[in-house]
C-alpha cells in the first residue's frame, strides 16, 4: 500500500489528486477519517479548509496540515486552500486520506504583496509582476538580481560588469530622473530600503513589482522608480532540512583579438617612419617575435576562476510556532586574477501565533560580504584595468631578467600606465560589507474586521574598505569605513467587511516614519617606510584623514480603500503623505494619489473554451522622488582635502572652500503615470496573457544644472524639466505541453519603452559628467530635449584623407592616411550627438521542461535598440590618449598609399567619435540547466537532485567587445550611469559559468 | 451606538492613541548642516575661519597649477614644444598655433582658476566688517587674498586676453568679458591692495616665499606693468611705472628675502626647492598626495621612460648660447639627436638634474618659481630702456644675469660678459630668453612685444643631424596665424554656450 500510495504521491505532483483518486474504490460507511494536506513538495499546509461536499460540517488543518473529520463514505470532501486549486476527495472507505494540493496553475488565485498588504492576484487594480521562487529555482543563484533578469515585464537587469559582487542596474520602466538615482525601491518583508545583492536568492518567497503609480502610490515619495517587494520564506509543517550546493567554473567568454607582438612591432615601426620617425624594433627582433611570440597581457590577466556555493535551511512548524531558518555561503573567485567576492549570511524568520487574535513574528538576517579587488575601485587614469592589460605592450615581458616586473613599457609603447599585472598582483583592496537586519511585526485582530500590526524594523550597515597597494616606490594604506543605521515604525490599521454579500470593503491607514543616519571615517596613510601591509599604517610618511555625517527622516500617513463589487468591479484608491527631511519647511510634504479600477468581462465568456478570463485594468497615480543627497537645499563651506595646502612643501594645513551653492527652495520630483492593462486567461486558466501600456511624465525633476565655470563651476540642483517614458509590457505565460510525463511551462515577456527628455529648463542641452578616458578633456555624454537620456557626444568619423585630397589636408596639418572628421570652416572639428545608450526594448524566454524526473530550465534574454560607445576599441587602436601605439587587429588593413582603405594610419583618434559606435543589440542564452531527480532512494531523503547548469551561454551580438550589456561606471554612482548608458571604458566582462550541484531534502 | 459597541471601538481607539503617543515626533525632520555639511557661512567669527579660507585659496590655487595645462599657452613660445603624434594635442593646438575654443586644457585651467576666484571671492566676503584683535595677522590674510586673486587674473589674462572678472562669490550668469584696460585695473587694484596688507616678509615661511609678502606683491605689479605698456594694451607709460617697481624691489630685496642663487644648477634641485630667487612659490607634497605634475616623467622621450608632454624646441636649442646656462637648461648629455621617437633635446629644468627625480616619476615635490628674482632685475634693465631712464643700476641688473649665466659670481663686474651700452631693453629682451627658456615664459614676451611672426618663423632646424647624417625636421610646424589676432585663447565653448555674453 504505501509502495503504491507513495506511486500516486508521485504522480500526483504532476497530476494533483483528482487522478490519484480514481485507483480508490468507493465503499459507503460512516467513519472518521484522518488525514494530512500537503504541497506539491510533500510540506504539510497549515488553515487548508476541509469540508464535506454539500454541507457546513468542516475543519480546518492544523499546522503540519493534519486534520480530522467525521464522514461517510459516500461523502466527498472538498479540500481548498488560497493558490491552490481545490480537490474533491470521496472518502470511500479510507480511514485516513493524504491529500496533494497542486498549485493554481491559472495563478489566478495568487496572493499578491502589494504594501501595507496582501491582494489576490485576481482582484489587482495595479499592474504588478510577480518572480516566484519557482520561476528561478532550477537555476543555481548567486544573486538576487539574476533571478529578476528576464522573468518579469518591464524589469530590465544589467550588469556593470562581470566582477564578483559588481552592483548591478535595476530598473522599472526605463529612467525617468537625470541626476537622482533611478533604482528601484527594494521593500523586504515591509522594510523600506533594502538592498537586492546582500540577500541569499534561496531565502525568497516571491518578489512582487510593482510597476504603475497606483501600485506603487502607496510608497509615495519613493516610488517613482517602481517598487520590488521581497517576501522571505515561511516554515511549515513538519520540519524540513534543504541542502544545495553548487560549485561555477567560470572564464572570459572570448578574448578580444589585438595585436601579437611581431605585428605590433612592424605597425610600430610604420607608425613612426610615417611621420619621419627612426624605426624601434629591427628586423632581428620582429623576426624574433614571430618565433616566439610576446606576452598577451589580456590573456595574463584573466584566469578560471572556480566558486562555491553552499545553502542549508531548516524549515517547519511546531505547535504555534513556524520557523524558515537558513545560512549561506558563497566563496567565487573573479576571472580577473586576485579577485572574488565571498559571503556569508544567516536568516531567521519566527512567527508565533499566541492566541486567536495575536500573532508576532521576527525576521533576522545577518550577512558579511567581502570584495577583494574591486576593479572599479583600481581605476587610476585613463580606464580601468581590463583597458590597461588590453592595450599592454605585447614587447614587454612581464618581469625583467632579474626577476622583477617590468613596471612600465620597456620602450615607452602602447599603454603609458604601470604593469597591469603587477598592478592586480601587488593590491589587495577589501571591501567588507556587514549587514544586520530585524524586523519585528506584531499583528493584533482588534475585532473581527479590524486589524492593528506594527511593524518595526532596524538595519545596521558597515562598509568597512582596507585599501593595500603598492604606489611606487612605496606602499599606501586607505581606510575607509561608512556605517549606516536605519528604522522604520509602520503602524497598519485594516479594516475590513462584505455588505450584503456583494461590497466588499478593505480599508487600510498607516502611520510610519523612518530614518537613516550615516557615519564616514576615512584615513590614508601614505609611503609606508617598510611594506609590511595593512596593518602596518603606523609606519606611513604622510597620512590624512576625512569624515561625515548625514541624517535623514520621513514621516508618512496613508490611507488605502479598496472596494470589490460583485466580484468583477475592482477599485483601489490611495493616499499618502510624505514630508521628508531632505526639504525646508514648507517645501517638505509632498502628496501623493492614485486611483485604480479593474472590470471582470468573466461572465461574457460563458462556455468559451478558449477564453476562459478577461478582465481590463486602468489606473493613475503620482509619485515622488526625493532621493538626493542630506542638505541639498543648503550652500556649503567646506573642509576637504581638495583644499589642504602645504607652505612648507611637508606639514599640511586645512583649509575650507565653497562647494555647494544650495537651493533652499527644492522639493519632490513628481512623476504622473497613466496605466491601461488588459488581463487574459486562456485554456482556463493554462495560459495567460497580460498587456499594459503606460505613459509616464516626470516634472520638477532634481536636476543638477550646471554652473558656468567663470561662476565657480559645480552646478545648482533646481526642480527643473521634464522627462517622458512611455510603453507597453506585454507577459503570455502558460503550460506548452501538460501531460502525464511531460510539462513544458513557458513564459515570455517582453517591454518596449521610448524615453525623452522633454524639457530641461530653458536650455536645449546639459553638458554630461563622463569625462572622456582620452586624455582629451572632452565629455562624451549630453542631455538633449527632444531626445532620450543617453545621448553620446562627440566626432563625426570620415575615414581617411585619401591622396587625391592631399593639399586639402595640408590646410589642417594633416597627410593622406590621417583620420578624417567632419570639421566646421576654420577646420575645427566639429562634436555633436552620435548615439544613444538607452535600449527600447528588451524580453525573456523562460522555459521549464518537466520529462518524469527530469527538469530543464532554459532563459533567453533580449535587448535591442541602444548603442555602445565602445571607447576600449578606440584605446586598442591607440595612437591616442595613454595609449600611443596602435594595438587593434584592422590596423592590419590600415591605409597605405597603394590600398588606401578608411582605417587610419595616422592622425587624431578620436575615441569619442561614429567610428566607435557600435549597435548594441543581443540574444542571450542567460541559463540552461538540467537535473535529475532521485526519489525516495535513500532512506529519509525526501528527494536528492543533480544539475548542470551554464550561465551566458551564448551571446549573439554584432557588437565586437566583450559584452554590450554592460555600463562601465558602477551601476550604484547615482545619475551618471543612466545619462551615461552605454560607454564601455573596460567593463569587467560577463564570465561564462558552468556550474555543478547537488540539492537534498531530508 | 450601544455601551458594548462604544467600547468595541473604545478598546482599539486607545490602542492605537498609546501608539500614537509612542512613536508621533520620533521623525526630526530639520537638518542641521553644521554638524558635518559646512562651517557657519556668512561672516566669520574667529580668525581661524579666515585662516582656513585662505589655505583653501592656496589648495585651489595647486588644484590648477599641478598639472601642466596650467602653463598651456607656454607651448606656444619658441622654446618649447610636445610630442608630434601622441595625446598631446590640446598642447600641440597651441604650439602650432591653432587654438580651437573645445581645447580640453584651456577649459580645465579656466574651471580651476575661476574656483579659486570663487574661494577668494567667498572668504573676503566672510571678513567684510569684521576686525580681529590680531590686526596683523588678518591683514595679511587679507592681503594674502588679494595677491592671490590678481595674481590669477595675471596669469588668465595672459592666455585669454579679455577675461571676466567676478568680485562676488555669488554667481552673475550673465558677466561679460571686461576690456583688456578693466582687466589690468583690477590686476593692478588687487596688487597694490596685497601690497599694502603684507608684511615686508611673511613670518614662519621658508625661502622663496611660499606665502607672499610686499615686495612680491611689487614684483608681481613689475610684471603687469611691463605688459601692460605692451600689446595689446600698449600703455607706454606703463614702462616707467614698471622700471620703478622693479626698482623698488630690487632696493628691498633683501628685507623681503630675494636674492640670485649662487649657481643656476641648484636652482632646479629638489632639495633646494625652497630658495630666496623665487619672489612667489607654489610649494608641493607628494606624500601628501599634494603633487606637481609637471616635472619629472613629463620631460623625457619614451626612450627614458618618459610621458614626452615637454620637450625642447631643436632651433632655440641651436641658437642658446653655450655656457653653464645652457648646461643648466638642457640635458645636454643625452643623445637626443638619436631617440627613436622624436628628436628634441631634453630641459632640465623639467626633467629635473641627472638623478634627481626618479625617471619613472611624475608626483614630484618639485615647487614652482612663479615668478624669479631674475625676471625682477631683467624688468628693471628692459623697462628701464624703453622708458628712456637707463641707469648703472639698470645695466648692473642686466649683467649679474650675464655673469651668472657664464658661471661667474654675479655680484663681482667682468668686463668679458658685461654690456654698458647698447640698446639695453632690446639686450634685456634677448636675456630674457634665454634665462627663462623652459619656464613658460617666452610666449608671454612675444606677445607683448609683436614678436610672435619674428620668432615662430624661424624654426626650422640648421645644424641638428641624426646619426644618419640627416637634418632633423621641425617637430609641429606652425599651423595657424602668426597675426596678432591670433594671439590670444579663445573662451572655452561650454562657458560660451552657457553664457553667450562671453562670446563677445
Amino acid at each position: 500500500m504505501k509502495k503504491q500510495f507513495t506511486k500516486l504521491f508521485r504522480i500526483g505532483l504532476f497530476y494533483g489528486l483528482v487522478l490519484a483518486l480514481m485507483s480508490f474504490q468507493e465503499i459507503s460507511a460512516q467513519q472518521t477519517v484522518n488525514g494530512t494536506v500537503v504541497d506539491e513538495a510533500g510540506v504539510g499546509i497549515p488553515g487548508a479548509n476541509v469540508i464535506v461536499k454539500g454541507t457546513t460540517k468542516g475543519t480546518v488543518t492544523d499546522f503540519d496540515g493534519n486534520f480530522s473529520i467525521s464522514a461517510s463514505s459516500s461523502d466527498v470532501l472538498m479540500v481548498s486552500f488560497l493558490g491552490y486549486i481545490t480537490q474533491s476527495v470521496p472518502v470511500g472507505n479510507k480511514t485516513s486520506i493524504n491529500v496533494t494540493l497542486a498549485e493554481d496553475a491559472a495563478q489566478l488565485d495568487e496572493v499578491v504583496v502589494i504594501g501595507y498588504g496582501t491582494a489576490k492576484k485576481s482582484d489587482l487594480t495595479g499592474a504588478v509582476s510577480q518572480v516566484s521562487a519557482k520561476s528561478f529555482e532550477k537555476q543555481p543563484l548567486t544573486r538576487v538580481e539574476d533571478a529578476l533578469g528576464g522573468r518579469a515585464a518591464g524589469v530590465t537587469v544589467a550588469r556593470q560588469g562581470g566582477a564578483p559582487g559588481a552592483a548591478v542596474k535595476v530598473r522599472i520602466r526605463g529612467v525617468n530622473s537625470i541626476n537622482g538615482d533611478n533604482s528601484p525601491l527594494v521593500v523586504i518583508d515591509g522594510i523600506i530600503g533594502g538592498d537586492l545583492s546582500t540577500l541569499n536568492p534561496n531565502d525568497i518567497a516571491s518578489m512582487d513589482v510593482l510597476k504603475d503609480a497606483s501600485a506603487t502610490a502607496i510608497y509615495g515619495s519613493r516610488g517613482s522608480n517602481g517598487v520590488i517587494i521581497v517576501s522571505t520564506k515561511k516554515g511549515r509543517g513538519k520540519a524540513k532540512i534543504d541542502v544545495d550546493y553548487f560549485t561555477t567554473v567560470a572564464s572570459v567568454p572570448e578574448y578580444l583579438p589585438t595585436l601579437g607582438a611581431a605585428d605590433f612591432a612592424r605597425l610600430e615601426n610604420a607608425r613612426r617612419t610615417r611621420v619621419n620617425g627612426t624605426p624601434i624594433f629591427s628586423d632581428g627582433e620582429i623576426e624574433a617575435f614571430d618565433i616566439l611570440g610576446g606576452t598577451n597581457y589580456q590573456r595574463e590577466l584573466f584566469q578560471t576562476g572556480i566558486s562555491n556555493n553552499a545553502q542549508l535551511s531548516v524549515s517547519g512548524s511546531e505547535g504555534n510556532i513556524d520557523y524558515f531558518l537558513s545560512g549561506n555561503y558563497v566563496d567565487q573567485e573573479g576571472i580577473v586574477k586576485n579577485t572574488g567576492y565571498e559571503r556569508y549570511s544567516l536568516r531567521a524568520n519566527i512567527n508565533a501565533k499566541i492566541n486567536e487574535k495575536l500573532k508576532v513574528g521576527l525576521n533576522t538576517f545577518a550577512t558579511r560580504a567581502t570584495i577583494l579587488n574591486d576593479l572599479t575601485t583600481l581605476n587610476r587614469f585613463q580606464g580601468s584595468l581590463i583597458v590597461k592589460a588590453l592595450s599592454w605592450d605585447p614587447t614587454t615581458p612581464i618581469f625583467d631578467q632579474n626577476g622583477n616586473y617590468n613596471r612600465f613599457s620597456t620602450q615607452s609603447l602602447a599603454s603609458l600606465s604601470a604593469n597591469p599585472i603587477e598592478d592586480i598582483n601587488t593590491t589587495n583592496v577589501q571591501g567588507i560589507n556587514d549587514r544586520l537586519n530585524v524586523n519585528v511585526n506584531i499583528s493584533y485582530d482588534i475585532t473581527d474586521n479590524l486589524n492593528y500590526t506594527l511593524l518595526a524594523g532596524v538595519s545596521t550597515i558597515n562598509n568597512d574598505t582596507e585599501t593595500y597597494r603598492l604606489d611606487h616606490p612605496l606602499n599606501d594604506v586607505g581606510f575607509n569605513s561608512a556605517k549606516n543605521t536605519n528604522h522604520q515604525i509602520s503602524n497598519i490599521l485594516t479594516w475590513q467587511k462584505v455588505f450584503n454579500d456583494k461590497h466588499d470593503v478593505k480599508v487600510t491607514g498607516v502611520y510610519e516614519f523612518s530614518g537613516n543616519e550615516s557615519r564616514f571615517n576615512s584615513y590614508g596613510a601614505n609611503n609606508l617606510s617598510i611594506p609590511l601591509g595593512f596593518y602596518f599604517a603606523e609606519l606611513a610618511a604622510a597620512t590624512n584623514i576625512n569624515n561625515a555625517f548625514g541624517n535623514s527622516s520621513i514621516e508618512s500617513v496613508m490611507g488605502r480603500l479598496e472596494y470589490i463589487f460583485n466580484n468583477n468591479f475592482y477599485v483601489t484608491g490611495t493616499f499618502r503623505a510624505d514630508s521628508s527631511s531632505k526639504f525646508r519647511d514648507g517645501n517638505r510634504t509632498g502628496y501623493f494619489p492614485s486611483v485604480s479600477a479593474r472590470y471582470s468581462l468573466n461572465n461574457l465568456l460563458d462556455n468559451n473554451t478558449v477564453f476562459t478570463g478577461l478582465s481590463l485594468r486602468a489606473g493613475w497615480g503620482q509619485v515622488g522622488n526625493q532621493n538626493i543627497a542630506n542638505y541639498s537645499t543648503y550652500p556649503s563651506v567646506e573642509v576637504t582635502n581638495a583644499s589642504r595646502y602645504a607652505f612648507d612643501g611637508a606639514t599640511v594645513s586645512a583649509g575650507s572652500a565653497p562647494g555647494s551653492y544650495g537651493n533652499p527652495d527644492l522639493t519632490w520630483e513628481t512623476t504622473t503615470q497613466t496605466n491601461v492593462g488588459i488581463d487574459i486567461g486562456l485554456f482556463n486558466g493554462r495560459a495567460n496573457l497580460t498587456l499594459d501600456g503606460y505613459v509616464k511624465n516626470t516634472t520638477d525633476l532634481l536636476l543638477d544644472v550646471p554652473v558656468p565655470d567663470t561662476n565657480g563651476g559645480g552646478f545648482i540642483r533646481q526642480n527643473i524639466g521634464e522627462v517622458e517614458n512611455k510603453g507597453i509590457d506585454v507577459t503570455l505565460s502558460g503550460s506548452i505541453i501538460q501531460n502525464e510525463d511531460f510539462v513544458w511551462d513557458s513564459s515570455f515577456n517582453l517591454s518596449y519603452s521610448t524615453n525623452e527628455v522633454l524639457d530641461l529648463g530653458g536650455v536645449d542641452d546639459i553638458q554630461g559628467t563622463f569625462d572622456s578616458v582620452d586624455g582629451k578633456s572632452r565629455t562624451w555624454n549630453r542631455i538633449q530635449v527632444g531626445e532620450p537620456l543617453g545621448q553620446f557626444w562627440g566626432a563625426t568619423f570620415l575615414g581617411t584623407w585619401k591622396t587625391s585630397e592631399a593639399a586639402e589636408a595640408a590646410e589642417l596639418g594633416l597627410m593622406p592616411g590621417d583620420a578624417k572628421y567632419a570639421t566646421d570652416e576654420e577646420g575645427n572639428i566639429t562634436f555633436g550627438a552620435i548615439g544613444n545608450g538607452t535600449p527600447t526594448t528588451s524580453w525573456g524566454f523562460n522555459n521549464t521542461l518537466t520529462y518524469k524526473n527530469w527538469d530543464l530550465n532554459i532563459l533567453f534574454q533580449g535587448v535591442a535598440g541602444f548603442e555602445v560607445l565602445n571607447a576600449v576599441q578606440g584605446i586598442l587602436v591607440g595612437n591616442t590618449g595613454n595609449q600611443r601605439s596602435f594595438l587593434a587587429t584592422e590596423q592590419l588593413n590600415q591605409w597605405t598609399s597603394t590600398n588606401e582603405t578608411n582605417i587610419p594610419a595616422g592622425g587624431e583618434n578620436e575615441i569619442g567619435s561614429t567610428r566607435y559606435v557600435e549597435k548594441g543589440d543581443f540574444v542571450r542564452l542567460s541559463n540552461l540547466s538540467l537535473g535529475y531527480t532521485f526519489n525516495d532512494v535513500i532512506e529519509g531523503v525526501n528527494y536528492l537532485k543533480v544539475y548542470a547548469s551554464g550561465q551566458n551561454l551564448f551571446l549573439i551580438t554584432d557588437y565586437s567587445g566583450y559584452d554590450p550589456e554592460h555600463t562601465s561606471r558602477p551601476a550604484n554612482n547615482a545619475g551618471n550611469v543612466d545619462v551615461a548608458a552605454g560607454i564601455n571604458v573596460g567593463a569587467y566582462p560577463n564570465p561564462r559559468t558552468f556550474s555543478f550541484g547537488v540539492k537534498i531534502g531530508l | 451606538m450601544n455601551k458594548k459597541e462604544i467600547l468595541k471601538w473604545l478598546k482599539p481607539t486607545s490602542i492605537l492613541i498609546a501608539f500614537a503617543m509612542v512613536f508621533t515626533g520620533c521623525a526630526d525632520l530639520e537638518e542641521d548642516p553644521t554638524i558635518d555639511y559646512s562651517l557657519a557661512p556668512g561672516t566669520y567669527s574667529q580668525i581661524a575661519e579666515l585662516e582656513l579660507g585662505v589655505t583653501g585659496i592656496y589648495g585651489r590655487l595647486r588644484n590648477a597649477s599641478q598639472w601642466s595645462t596650467f602653463f598651456v599657452h607656454g607651448w606656444a613660445g619658441d622654446d618649447i614644444t610636445t610630442h608630434k603624434v601622441s595625446n598631446k594635442a590640446d598642447f600641440r593646438e597651441f604650439d602650432q598655433r591653432q587654438v580651437s575654443a573645445t581645447n580640453g586644457r584651456i577649459a580645465n585651467n579656466w574651471r580651476d582658476i575661476y574656483a579659486m576666484v570663487r574661494a577668494a571671492n567667498a572668504v573676503l566676503e566672510g571678513i567684510e566688517g569684521v576686525q580681529f584683535t590680531d590686526a596683523d595677522k588678518q591683514d595679511r590674510l587679507i592681503g594674502e587674498i588679494y595677491f592671490l586673486r590678481g595674481a590669477m587674473f595675471f596669469h588668465l589674462t595672459r592666455m585669454h586676453g579679455r577675461i571676466p572678472l567676478p568680485l562676488t562669490s555669488v554667481p552673475d550668469f550673465e558677466i561679460g568679458l571686461a576690456t583688456q584696460e578693466e582687466v589690468y585695473q583690477q590686476i593692478e587694484s588687487d596688487l597694490l591692495q596685497a601690497e599694502i596688507l603684507l608684511p615686508e616678509i611673511y613670518p614662519g615661511v621658508l625661502d622663496g616665499a611660499p606665502r607672499p609678502n610686499s615686495g612680491s606683491a611689487r614684483a608681481f605689479l613689475a610684471r603687469l606693468y611691463l605688459d601692460w605698456a605692451g600689446f595689446p594694451a600698449k600703455d607706454n607709460s606703463k614702462y616707467a611705472l614698471a622700471a620703478s617697481s622693479a626698482k623698488q624691489v630690487i632696493d628691498n630685496a633683501a628685507t623681503h628675502g630675494f636674492g640670485l642663487v649662487e649657481d643656476l644648477e641648484d636652482l632646479w634641485l629638489l632639495n633646494n626647492r625652497f630658495n630666496d630667487e623665487s619672489i612667489w612659490t607654489i610649494a608641493y607634497n607628494a606624500d601628501n598626495n599634494l603633487f606637481n605634475r609637471k616635472y619629472g616623467k613629463l620631460g623625457n622621450p619614451s626612450d627614458l621612460g618618459g610621458w614626452q608632454e615637454t620637450f625642447a624646441e631643436i632651433r632655440f636649442f641651436e641658437d642658446f648660447p653655450e655656457g653653464p646656462r645652457k648646461e643648466a637648461t638642457y640635458r645636454t648629455e643625452h643623445d637626443w639627436e638619436n631617440f627613436t621617437d622624436q628628436q628634441t633635446p631634453v630641459f632640465k629644468k623639467i626633467a629635473g638634474p641627472a638623478g634627481d627625480i626618479p625617471l619613472t616619476d611624475f608626483n614630484t615635490d618639485r615647487n614652482d618659481f612663479i615668478m624669479r628674482y631674475a625676471e625682477v632685475l631683467l624688468i628693471y634693465a628692459e623697462a628701464s630702456g624703453r622708458s628712456g631712464n637707463v641707469t648703472p643700476a639698470a645695466w648692473e641688473a642686466l649683467n649679474k644675469i650675464r655673469r651668472r649665466a657664464e658661471g661667474l659670481p654675479f655680484n663681482t663686474p667682468n668686463p668679458s660678459v658685461d654690456v654698458t651700452s647698447g640698446d639695453i631693453a632690446e639686450l634685456a629682451f634677448t636675456e630674457r630668453k634665454w634665462e627663462f627658456a623652459g619656464e613658460w615664459l617666452r610666449w608671454n614676451d612675444l606677445v607683448r612685444m609683436e614678436r610672435v611672426q619674428d620668432a615662430l618663423s624661424n624654426r626650422n632646424p640648421q645644424s641638428s643631424f641624426n646619426s644618419q647624417g640627416q637634418l632633423l625636421p621641425v617637430q609641429n610646424a606652425i599651423l595657424g596665424s602668426l597675426g596678432t589676432d591670433n594671439y590670444f585663447a579663445p573662451v572655452p565653448a561650454n562657458e560660451v554656450l552657457l553664457n553667450p555674453n562671453l562670446g563677445n
